[in-house]
């Protein structure tokens, strides 16, 4: 019993987009005097998920053995629960639905799982690895109520983003460098570019403390942003939203995978 | 846009004048809306799945048809018929239509016109997906998902939907748009009807509830599967009681809401309960554990419904543009 082959071929396609775009997103984030107000972390856990869920979806994309993307999202998820951690300190419990690392380390958390918990035998994968995940019946999935708990959880964040997409305050509350000190002269003008600027006029609800110009930087309302001269596609490229789009895609696409090896 | 132009500007959306509405965070209704959306979107997930492209999905379909009236029973029938002759696309029509309505109303832009959506669908789905639930063909309990949980998504829409600007908030959610009065009434139907349904001849047989959780631990993963064995043994040949009980607290719940605050407080909290139990041990989280189902059932929804109802909900979080047209993003 399988669905038709190009709908985990269309999701892999869109996987490709997504890790195309964390790597221009890293490539525009390179250390400079004009560096990109990008979270590298991210993108470069968003590059690695968008990989590896190619290569499971579609058997001829795959990279790396099963063990390998073991080790790696192993530390991605150690390293968001890290991060995710000292949000909490500061923000308590609010750090998981409002705080920007919780997403990724349940990103983190559904890719470790659908490589540890899925066992296709040998036998009717023509091979290790999950590449023949779609639709395989003979598949044993390990603890699957942890399956539809993680795609739960990651319809909730693909909503919550999308949510965020309208609104500029949002769009920066993705960023760890507006609660950090990695804000530079050229995220001033990444912001400005996603509307964020206006977070000076705005209801006072709408502008959180993480989204008020802070003593680390930015540029205040109605002032020039250094930065303009830049080429309007490598500010669409770190542009927050995009980050945002890309990890909607890539939560959608992983419930999907979830839902599907259940 | 400029960048100058940009900084010069709130943070804000294109209303249809042409005017720029400042954003709001989520309130509570929005928080319920969300919920909605991605209810939606895991109901797009569980379309895509393998089975859904087999011919058992149209049979699913044709399932729902028997012990209907005629008048409801052949409509699905020659739906269920069409389904299975254009398997592919029909199912991925019907699973990116549930996407995109979780993404329409999670993206405020489209709330409105994703609700009106979702009312429609919802509509065309119980019917031809759903036999009505099982209304009238007496087949309806409150354990097995009556009176269909994909008519609560449609409740949910009305109850949530965004307007209600420049009106006193009311005492919860779910007034806000239809009003106090009218947001009752739908309760008392809804929870009534589920009290009713609890009494029917089918549920009241001495074996009706226990056949009903025995048969849902099949294919489940074994702890689920020991809740439904443990709860299937309580009920065996105590069907009629049961049923009594059941009936009992569900009608409780249907008046509890015209109580004072605090029984309000503890009726939406045993709403949410009851919801919750029977979502596990009755629906066996809509058995989606066990492949082939295509949403989570009712009892998630009946408890993101009871949650529209807590009081002082619609004040929760509150916002200056909340009182504005602008409410939720979205022009009047």
């Amino acid at each position: 019993m399988t669905g038709p082959s190009w709908l985990p071929d269309t999701f892999a396609a869109i996987m490709l987009v997504v890790a195309a775009v964390s790597a221009a997103r890293l490539a525009a984030a390179v250390p400079g005097p004009r560096q990109a107000i990008t979270d590298t972390s991210a993108d470069c856990a968003h590059l690695l998920m968008a990989i590896a869920m190619s290569g499971m979806l579609v058997a001829s994309l795959r990279t790396l053995p099963d063990e390998a993307w073991e080790v790696v999202f192993g530390v991605l998820t150690a390293w968001f629960a890290v991060r995710v951690g000292r949000e909490a300190r500061g923000r308590g419990a609010r750090a998981w639905a409002g705080g920007c690392h919780a997403p990724h380390l349940v990103h983190s958390v559904a890719m470790l799982y659908m490589f540890l918990a899925l066992k296709v035998p040998v036998a009717t994968s023509g091979g290790s690895g999950m590449g023949g995940m779609s639709g395989s019946s003979s598949a044993m999935l390990h603890l699957p109520t942890l399956a539809l708990v993680l795609a739960l959880l990651l319809a909730g964040y693909a909503v919550r983003d999308l949510d965020r997409l309208t609104d500029p305050a949002g769009v920066r509350l993705y960023h760890p460098a507006q609660t950090g000190s990695r804000r530079t002269r050229f995220g001033a003008a990444a912001l400005a570019t996603a509307g964020a600027s206006g977070a000076a006029t705005g209801p006072a609800v709408g502008r959180s403390a993480a989204a008020a110009p802070g003593p680390a930087g930015g540029s205040p309302a109605g002032r020039p942003v250094p930065g303009r001269g830049l080429a309007s596609a490598r500010r669409l490229v770190i542009a927050p939203r995009l980050a945002i789009c890309c990890r909607i895609a890539m939560g959608i696409t992983m419930a999907y995978m979830l839902v599907i090896m259940i | 846009m400029s960048e100058g132009t940009a900084a010069a500007r709130p943070p804000a959306l294109a209303r249809r004048d042409g005017a720029m509405a400042p954003w709001a965070a989520p309130d509570a209704r929005r928080w319920l809306q969300l919920g909605l959306a991605a209810i939606w979107l895991l109901d797009g997930v569980l379309q895509y799945q393998s089975v859904m492209f087999s011919k058992a999905f149209g049979q699913m379909l044709a399932a729902t048809a028997p012990g209907n009236p005629a008048w409801i029973a052949e409509p699905i029938t020659w739906a269920a018929g069409i389904v299975e002759h254009h398997l592919v696309s029909t199912n991925t029509a019907f699973a990116t239509i549930q996407l995109l309505l979780g993404l329409g109303i999670a993206w405020r832009p489209t709330l409105r016109p994703a609700l009106a959506a979702s009312i429609v669908w919802s509509a065309a789905v119980w019917w031809f997906g759903e036999g009505l639930g099982g209304v009238l063909a007496g087949t309806a309990s409150p354990v097995n998902g009556a009176p269909g949980g994909v008519i609560i998504y449609a409740l949910l829409a009305v109850l949530l939907w965004p307007s209600g600007a420049n009106r006193p908030l009311p005492a919860f959610v779910a007034a806000r748009q239809v009003g106090v009065r009218a947001a009752r009434a739908l309760w008392l139907v809804l929870w009534g009807s589920l009290a009713y349904f609890a009494v029917t001849a089918a549920n009241r047989t001495g074996q009706g509830l226990h056949d009903m959780v025995a048969a849902m631990a099949s294919g489940e993963p074994g702890w689920l599967a020991s809740i439904n064995r443990g709860g299937a043994d309580v009920l065996a040949h105590r069907g009629l009681t049961a049923s009594i009980v059941l009936a009992a607290v569900l009608a409780a719940i249907a008046v509890g809401v015209f109580l004072p605050e605090p029984a309000v407080r503890a009726t939406v909290l045993l709403a949410v309960v009851v919801s919750l139990i029977i979502w596990v041990v009755g629906q066996d989280l809509g058995g989606i554990l066990a492949g082939g189902a295509t949403d989570p059932n009712s009892g998630l929804l009946l408890a993101l419904l009871a949650l529209a109802y807590w009081p002082g909900g619609a004040a929760v979080m509150p916002h200056p543009a909340d009182h504005s047209p602008a409410s939720a993003g979205i022009a009047p």
